[in-house]
Order: C-alpha cells, then structure tokens, then sequence
C-alpha cells in the first residue's frame, strides 16, 4: 500500500500544486533558517580533536591581584605568565607539554626580485604538533633539544612553502625571517582545527598560523610576539622586565594519559602554586584548573550567546511556518473531504485514510526538506560572506546536518499533518456522499 | 441475509431530537431487487446509510449474513464495507484526479489484491459497462451515463453480495437512466442483490419488490410488489 499512497500523494500534489507549492515553501523556509543556524551551532561546538580531547588539558593558574580578581572571580586567568609557563616547561611533569604564544615575523624571500612579506607565526614548544597530530608533508616537529639550546628551527605551512620553496621538499633549507637564518626542519599539510581551540584568547575560529618557531627565541628577541596580553602589576622598562612581570600572554598545554596523570599533574600544580606563595606570589585563594579540551572550549563560550539566540528564533519561526503549514493542510485535506467519505465507502478504514494523508504530508515535507537544504546552503554563503575569515570554513553542510535537515522536515511535516489529518479521518462519510 | 429488526436512528440538534428511522424492520434475500421509495425526509437515504455501515444506529440489531454488525469498530466496519457492500451514488462519486482504471482500482487496492489481480478485475468489469477502450480517461471525459457506469464497474470489482444505490438515475436523462437501469437488472440477473433509492415510480416498479418508508417506518402494507424480473 505504501507505493500506492505515494501514487495518490504525488497525484494529489500536482492537482493542487499552488497549495502545495505554499506549503513546500513554507516548510522550505522554515527548515532552511533552522539549519543554518543549527550548522553554525553545530560547527562551532564541535570536538575539534574527538579522539584525544579528554587527554589534552589547558591549564590556569589564579596569579591574579588579591584585591581585583580576574573576571570577578568566576575564573582563574585564561592565560598564564612567561616565568610560570616557563618554570612548568623546565619541570617536564606532563607526559607532553607546550607553551605558545602567537608571533609574525617577516619572511624575506631568496629569490631575485621577490619582495618580503608579513606571516602570522606560532611560537610554541616542540610537544605542540604531537599534541595537536599536526599533518607534516615534508620532516617533522623540532626536538625539545631545539626548544633548549633556543635552535633557530622552523616549520611552515604548505602554503608558505609554496611560495618560498615552489612546494618542494625544503627541509633542510634556510629561510631568512626577520633578518635571522632558520633551518627550515618540516612542513605541514593544510591543517585547520574548527574550533582552533589550541588557541581561543586570539579567536576561536581564526587561521591557523603560516609559520612555527620555537617558544624560546621569543625571549632571545628572534621572533616577535602578539597576541593578548593583561597585566594587573606594573612592570619595569625593559623587554627582559616585562617577561619578568605579572603579564599573562602565554598559553599552557598538557597532555596527560589518564586520570591519574592527571591528578598527579594537578598535585604538581598545587604543590608550584604553594611554592610560589611562599615568594609572595599567588596571594588570591587556591584555584589551579585543568580543562580538556570541550571543558575549555565551554569556559570560553566558543558558541557565542548571540549564535544560541538566533538558533532559538529561528526555531520560532519554524513553529510559525508549520503553523501556517497545518492551516494549509486543513483547507486541503478538508476540501477532500467527498473523496474520503467516498473512500471510507469502498472500504478504506480511518487507520488507512490516516497513513494515506500523513504520507501526503511527509511527502510535501520531504520537498520541502530539499527547498530547506538549498536555502541553508544559501543562508550559510551569506552568513561567510557577512562575517568573512571569522567564519570561513564553518559555512558548509556535512551529511550529518543534511540528514538532520530531512529527519527535521519529515518530523515537522508529520507533526504538522496530524491535526489536519485526524479531521479529514473524522469525516461522517454519509454527509459527503450525498452532499456530492 | 440482511435483517434489520426495530432500528432506531434518532439525530440529536441541539435540544432537538429527530428521529430519522422507528423501528424499522426490513429482511432483504439473496437476489433480492428492492426498490426503496418515499418522499423526502421519510428515511429512505438514512436507511441506506445503515444498512451499507456508513452510519451507526441508534438502537435495534442488523444481522448480516446472520452476523451482529452492531459492535463492529470502525476496522472492522471498513472490511464489511469492502467485502460484501457495493454503493452507487446519484452523483456518480468518482475521484476526478483519477482516470477510469484508479478509480475502480480504489476499493481493489484496500482489497489488498495483487497487481496481475486487479488488473484483470478492472479490465472486466470496464469491459461489462462498455468502457474498456476508454480506461485512462479521467471522469471529466465522459458523459453523465458513462460515469455511473464507471461508478458501477467499481462497485462491481470487488464482487460484493449486495449493491446499494442511491438515486442512481437521479441525475442521468431517461435514455441514459434506463441504460443504467437495464445494466442493474442484469447485475441483478447473474445474483447480486440490489437495493435501489428511487423517486422514479416508473423505474421502482422495474425492480422485483418495491418498499416505501414513511416517516422512518416501513409499513409491510406498503409493499407493493414482489415479482420477478423479466
């Protein structure tokens, strides 16, 4: 029967296409909006590392001032200053650990002719393309020897070098930037965690960095650091005063294997924080953290507030689409109300009258599911083309949002078929027959 | 094979109460060809209603084939319907998005018969009307006859014990009425029974027992013939 109920739906269909074509818009319209945003939101709260985020941890430290407490005390600073991110870099009690900071330098090409050009860097530790399973095309990480002896080492993207190095193999080659010489040592595969959650304090959703040099040469000056940075304390003049100071502009991760590394990491922490207090430091109460990595991606609010509400709207104004929906409906299945007396005659039960126009239903939802597809694909172009870089990348349908869509659709459209349905299955068939 | 013993069916507007049928009494046999008069309002379609299970009553027992239908549920009532019931309309009912092949497939299809099945159900029964040649034509095609020909293929195929209709020739002009009149004898002749609604006195004397209602009663006075077709 089934076969037959779609024949009768699709014949149905097109004998009322205006009505039809109403109701495939407005469940288009409805779906479209809700996907779009459900995609965005979706996207943005994705595990960007699923199989190692509950192994890689961000840590913070309360360093703060005693009497202003960093954001009102609900959380301990998101980053962590030069001397501590340095002091648990030497320490070494993590199974792997990184310190980062973002850079740009100026690479200044050895081809004749070639003009120099800025690039956004990453100073970071050797663990860092470990942690991260950073793609390497050509060599690999540094050693943390190199991160020791401040090596001037450096790993590019595939684009940097495409432009300097004709995408050929360049490990082993020199790369001038900033006027000093680096070996260049890897190169890696486009590479673009969505969240880039290795890095939220610079934006969640940013480019991942066009160069990789190691963490230590920011303190010999060999590469010039960005990023935010906050200070509650004054410092001294002096680039070597203001590593010295109370500035956070570091960010600290962890890699720890299980729970008891992890708790082992967090005594560590503890036990450093309490040293430190005995220097004068850390005067505000105990609040060290370890976040993995959906735990820091939550803190942070990666999924803005203002993306949630536009989720929740746009859910509203599908409710309103399948309100218009269920009047169309009514009126159609109504105006059928001599051929369902006519078929509860010949011997359709309310059972199968009501399978018949739910299916109807489904149908028109299913089409509408489509026309909803195509809009948020269209609604996601826009919101990229409205938001630029900040969104570049998250503006795409995978299967799981175009399966979601069609479940959505189907969902709404049966929903929305049941009252009317029910009416047209309540029809005293006596009335129609002789009405007719 | 269908008894109504002390039918009541009462309609309820309001404060009002109308009472459509009063201990209606009425035993139809197999082969029967009854002819159902009265004037307007006297019960005759309330009647037919009940009797083909598309109206409850209100009171009283309706055997059919010596099996209580009063506690049917509503599946149960469909089946009956599909089986063993076949209905004419006088406005022929047919599905206008449909053409002639769908439309006598309709009660076919809740059948549950196979394809290679209804297939040759309708190319038969399109064939005893005369309307074979013209099976993917849509109801609009064709003539007011026609149509109540259609109509009568597909209360046809599904071979049912009995054949309601309601005003049949109501809306056919007398040539054509008595074409639709003639293919119901010969239904009738190879052992359908038939029960028919008429205003036509002329075309209610052509039936093999003729009852009138009056105000929601079937007097057994008021059975005016029983004979046998020619």
């Amino acid at each position: 029967m089934f076969s037959y109920y779609l024949k009768i739906a699709w014949i149905s269909i097109k004998r009322h296409w205006g009505l039809s074509l109403l109701m495939i818009t407005a469940i288009g319209l409805g779906i479209g909006t809700a996907m779009t945003t459900v995609t965005v939101n979706y996207l943005m709260s994705a595990n960007p590392i699923p199989h190692k985020s509950q192994q890689l941890y961000y840590v913070q430290l309360d360093s703060w001032d005693v009497n202003d407490p960093y954001d009102d005390g609900q959380n301990p600073p998101d980053q962590l200053t030069y001397t501590d991110a340095t002091n648990l870099m030497k320490a070494k009690k993590a199974y792997r650990q990184n310190v980062q900071a973002q850079a740009y330098g100026v690479i200044e090409p050895e081809e004749q002719g070639a003009l120099p050009f800025m690039v956004s860097a990453r100073a970071n530790s050797a663990d860092f393309f470990a942690m991260f399973d950073v793609p390497f095309i050509y060599g690999g990480a540094w050693s943390n020897d190199a991160d020791v002896n401040k090596e001037q080492v450096i790993v590019l993207s595939r684009e940097i070098n495409e432009r300097v190095f004709g995408g050929e193999n360049s490990v082993g080659k020199a790369i001038r930037l900033d006027g000093n010489i680096f070996k260049v040592v890897g190169v890696i595969d486009h590479w673009q965690p969505k969240p880039r959650f290795y890095d939220i304090t610079t934006g969640a959703f940013n480019e991942s960095e066009e160069i990789f040099v190691p963490f230590s040469l920011i303190a010999e000056e060999k590469i010039r650091r960005s990023g935010n940075t906050n200070c509650w304390k004054p410092s001294s003049d002096g680039f070597a005063a203001f590593l010295a100071s109370e500035c956070i502009w570091t960010q600290y991760w962890v890699e720890l294997r299980n729970e008891q590394e992890k708790q082992d990491y967090m005594s560590f922490l503890n036990a450093y924080v309490e040293e430190q207090k005995r220097f004068g430091r850390f005067q505000r109460p105990l609040d060290n953290r370890l976040s993995d990595v959906m735990q820091w991606l939550e803190n942070q609010e990666v999924v803005a507030d203002d993306a949630k509400m536009m989720m929740a709207m746009s859910f509203m104004f599908l409710a309103v689409c399948l309100l218009n929906t269920i009047g169309l409906l009514l009126a159609k299945f109504l105006g059928k109300a001599p051929e369902i007396g006519l078929r509860q005659a010949l011997g359709a039960s309310k059972a199968t009258l009501f399978s018949q126009y739910i299916i109807e239903s489904a149908c028109i939802g299913l089409a509408g599911g489509a026309l909803g597809l195509l809009l948020a694909q269209l609604g996601l172009v826009a919101i990229e083309n409205l938001y630029g870089e900040y969104m570049k990348g998250l503006a795409s349908l995978d299967a799981n949002m175009m399966i979601l869509a069609i479940a959505l659709s189907l969902l709404s459209s049966v929903i929305a078929g049941i009252y009317p349905t029910w009416r047209a299955c309540n029809i005293q068939p006596a009335q129609q027959l002789k009405s007719q | 094979m269908l008894t109504m013993n002390n039918i009541n069916k009462t309609f309820q507007t309001g404060d009002i109460q109308t009472h459509a049928l009063r201990d209606f009494n009425l035993t139809v046999n197999e082969g029967d060809f009854i002819s159902v008069t009265g004037p307007s309002g006297s019960g005759k379609t309330t009647f037919l209603n009940i009797a083909g299970l598309l109206e409850t009553f209100t009171s009283g027992q309706f055997l059919l084939d010596g099996k209580d239908i009063g506690n049917l549920n509503d599946n149960g009532r469909s089946r009956v319907r599909n089986e063993k019931i076949g209905f004419i309309f006088q406005g022929f009912n047919l599905i206008p998005d449909l053409n002639l092949f769908d439309n006598v497939d309709v009660p076919l299809r809740y059948r549950g018969f196979n394809a290679k099945e209804r297939r040759q159900r309708i190319e038969a029964n399109l064939e005893r009307v005369g309307l074979a040649s013209r099976m993917k034509h849509l109801p609009s095609q064709l003539s007011g006859g026609q149509q109540q020909r259609v109509a009568i293929a597909r209360a046809l195929a599904t071979d049912p014990r009995f054949l309601l209709a309601d005003e049949p020739t109501g809306n056919l002009d007398t040539e054509m009425a008595q074409g639709v009149m003639s293919l119901l004898k010969e239904i009738n002749g190879q052992g359908t029974t038939i029960i028919m609604v008429t205003h036509d006195a002329d075309l209610a004397q052509q039936a093999s027992r003729t009852i009138q209602i009056k105000d929601g009663r079937v007097s057994e006075l008021e059975i005016v013939a029983q004979k046998a077709i020619a």
